[in-house]
């Protein structure tokens, strides 16, 4: 740091005393710690801007309005419990609307139209079964015995099981 | 020690804590505002958003033991945002609009300071010596010398560091005292 001619302090090394002494070089804090001259130019304008900062402490109006904190935000319990009959209402309802857009389908006529069809088809099934059991009561292996004499005439009926009257009548 | 104490209550959601930081600092942060605004509504208006905005943001102080500084920088932003929009809202308005602005202006504060013409002149040689600064060296300064808070916290509050924050002061220094007529009564006085 630079020094006046005269041995002082220099007007911006005044001022770097003034926002931090340990700016000062080594020179410089030696000198204003023997130099009651500038020891005297420092505490002035330290002491012109304390003087300005308490003018306009004092200057600024007085605060007439009364500070106020937003509503407290209620804890996460009370915020649950205040959301529960909510929550169970919206919940129920969703429910309802869920059995009656259900129900709604179930009933619906395209549906119902195809469950028809579906019945018919296997009903159509059963009685074909039941008419082919009826007209073919025996097994499929014992008609291959038999061959062709599965259409038996009378004669060979009337071989195998005779008629009683005739019996009797003898 | 207490303010770190109460912040920390504050900060685990005791509401009364707040408060309590709310009163120690309402008038500080008014200061602050004013210092900015030069104007006692848009100040009261301010504080009270600090407040509000700090009470909701209080969860994410990492340290209680810097709550001035995280209040402070709130503050000092909101001011920022505040004369931004007024700067905005002053180049939109017509000229006659804004004489009709300043004339109204004028008579509040003629009727705010009746007891004292003084302050008015005072605060007008305020705002003309910040107007020399910039806006970095206008925001050091005040808060040095008008706010009280020292290069360690202003470094806090603007997040820089303290040499640049200290070079800011200089530069700011150096021009102040070049406008010898604003210290000049103050010398008279202090001789």
């Amino acid at each position: 740091m630079k020094k006046s001619n005269l041995g002082h302090l220099l007007e911006e090394q005044i001022i770097w005393a003034v926002v931090d002494e340990k700016e000062l070089s080594e020179e410089g804090h030696n000198h204003l710690v023997e130099c009651p001259l500038c020891q005297g130019r420092v505490e002035q304008f330290m002491v012109e801007l304390q003087v300005f900062g308490e003018r306009a402490n004092v200057s600024v109006p007085p605060l007439t309005k009364t500070m106020r904190l937003p509503q407290a935000e209620p804890s996460a319990a009370k915020y649950g419990a205040r959301w529960i009959p909510f929550v169970a209402g919206a919940a129920m309802a969703g429910l309802v609307l869920f059995f009656y857009f259900l129900g709604m389908d179930a009933m619906s006529p395209k549906l119902a139209t195809v469950q028809d069809q579906e019945y018919l088809l296997e009903d159509e099934y059963l009685m074909q079964e039941i008419s082919e059991m009826v007209e073919y009561p025996l097994p499929a292996e014992l008609y291959e015995i038999t061959g062709d004499a599965a259409d038996f005439d009378d004669d060979f009926l009337q071989f195998v099981l005779p008629d009683f009257q005739e019996d009797f009548q003898s | 020690m207490k303010i770190a104490g109460l912040a920390e209550n504050a900060r685990d959601g005791n509401r009364g804590s707040f408060q309590e930081l709310m009163i120690m600092f309402q008038e500080d942060i008014y200061r602050l505002a004013y210092y900015r605004t030069f104007s006692q509504m848009d100040a009261e208006d301010i504080t009270q958003e600090v407040f509000v905005q700090a009470y909701r943001k209080i969860k994410t102080l990492h340290d209680p033991q810097r709550f001035r500084a995280w209040l402070y920088t709130i503050a000092v932003n909101r001011c920022n945002d505040f004369l931004r929009k007024k700067k905005y809202l002053f180049l939109l308005q017509s000229r006659s609009a804004r004489e009709q602005e300043v004339e109204e202006a004028g008579e509040k504060v003629n009727n705010n300071y009746t007891d004292t013409i003084a302050k008015k002149k005072f605060w007008e040689q305020v705002r003309l010596l910040l107007d020399k600064l910039s806006a970095m060296e206008r925001q050091v300064f005040t808060l040095r010398f008008m706010d009280h808070r020292n290069i360690n916290e202003i470094a806090a509050i603007l997040g820089k560091n303290e040499s640049t924050i200290k070079t800011h002061l200089y530069r700011a220094l150096n021009k102040v005292r070049e406008e010898s007529g604003f210290f000049q009564e103050y010398r008279e006085s202090i001789s």
